[in-house]
């Protein structure tokens, strides 16, 4: 019996092709984020508004990745923003090599904001990166201010928080100062907004933010 | 459900270690992650067993190094190494960084024949 030394990440070839997205996205001076939550936490309305918030600053595509069907890349579509649907056909997150195969569609010159809807999931896709900026991680109200604590890699991954459905505050039973006490806990520079993507409030906070993050790299 | 992806990855490693024929059979592989990383060992046991059915690596045992979450304390300034996830101090409850435990899953070795 002998032994072989390794040591080598898992994951080294999802990183190989998530540097070469990335390579690819600062060439054509793309801004990538790549958005997370778990399922039904309002991805789909927070790209919406997001798309409706800043569609006159930047030239903006979407990519959204789904278990199976259209009815996401439906909606964004309705918005007149080039949208790629990537339907993973079970897998639980989109990675470095789904979004690879998806650029062909989008005419990279003429984008200057790509948006990737990750698989509604609070575990798998925290680990895999597509070659995207920052990870925007989204969690609302009803799922309870707990999910820090049970789900802590997608906190730490994350750039930014938003707490979404806020209109919810007065019916669920949501700890704010818990929710964002742990998240810091895991992560002390993440932004968090706290927004209602359904009545707007909050929203424009945010809206500024992703903004900024956007100008400054395509000035540096 | 990420496992057969990391496990798929895992299989493609050791077919390059393999290099079409340096070893017969994978006895032991080993793996190290934190424990804040989102892995769960049995899931991955059981994707593992599927998946390389057929290949050098069937029937091989995983085992695992899994690393604790570490937690530093911004009253008192030191380190404590704790179960899981907390953002209180276990020796003086102030408030807590968490910085260690979410490490990547990593191949470190493997026993071959």
């Amino acid at each position: 019996m002998t032994t072989v030394q390794v040591v080598k990440d898992i994951l080294d070839a999802n990183e190989r092709i998530a540097r070469e997205n990335r390579r690819l996205f600062d060439e054509k001076n793309i801004y990538v984020f790549n958005l997370m939550s778990s399922p039904g936490a309002g991805k789909t309305t927070l790209v919406e508004r997001t798309i409706e918030a800043l569609r006159d600053r930047f030239r903006m595509a979407v990519i959204e990745g789904d278990i199976q069907d259209t009815c996401d890349a439906d909606r964004v579509a309705r918005h007149g923003i080039p949208v790629v649907q990537i339907n993973t056909g079970g897998a639980c997150h989109i990675d470095g090599n789904m979004v690879r195969d998806a650029l062909p569609a989008l005419d990279l010159d003429n984008v200057d904001l790509l948006i990737c809807e990750n698989v509604g999931n609070l575990v798998c896709p925290a680990e895999f990166r597509i070659g995207e900026n920052v990870k925007i991680m989204l969690l609302s109200t009803p799922e309870g201010s707990d999910k820090p604590a049970k789900y802590p890699l997608m906190f730490q991954e994350s750039a930014a928080l938003i707490l979404n459905k806020i209109d919810l505050l007065p019916y669920v039973d949501f700890d704010m100062a818990k929710a964002r006490k742990d998240a810091l806990t895991l992560n002390p520079k993440l932004e968090i907004f706290p927004v209602s993507c359904k009545t707007g409030e909050g929203f424009d906070a945010w809206a500024r933010w992703i903004e900024r993050q956007v100008e400054e790299f395509r000035k540096s | 459900m990420h496992e057969l992806s990391l496990v798929q990855s895992l299989l493609d490693i050791i077919e390059e270690y393999r290099d079409g024929g340096k070893f017969r059979k994978v006895n032991t592989v080993r793996l190290s992650f934190g424990r804040l990383g989102g892995i769960e060992p049995a899931a991955l046991r059981f994707a593992f067993d599927v998946a390389s059915r057929g290949m050098p690596a069937e029937g091989a045992a995983l085992e695992f190094d899994i690393l604790p979450v570490i937690v530093s304390c911004l009253d008192c300034g030191r380190d404590s190494t704790v179960d899981g996830f907390t953002s209180q101090c276990p020796l003086c409850g102030g408030d807590v960084l968490v910085t260690g435990g979410n490490e990547e899953l990593r191949f470190l070795e493997m026993d071959v024949d």
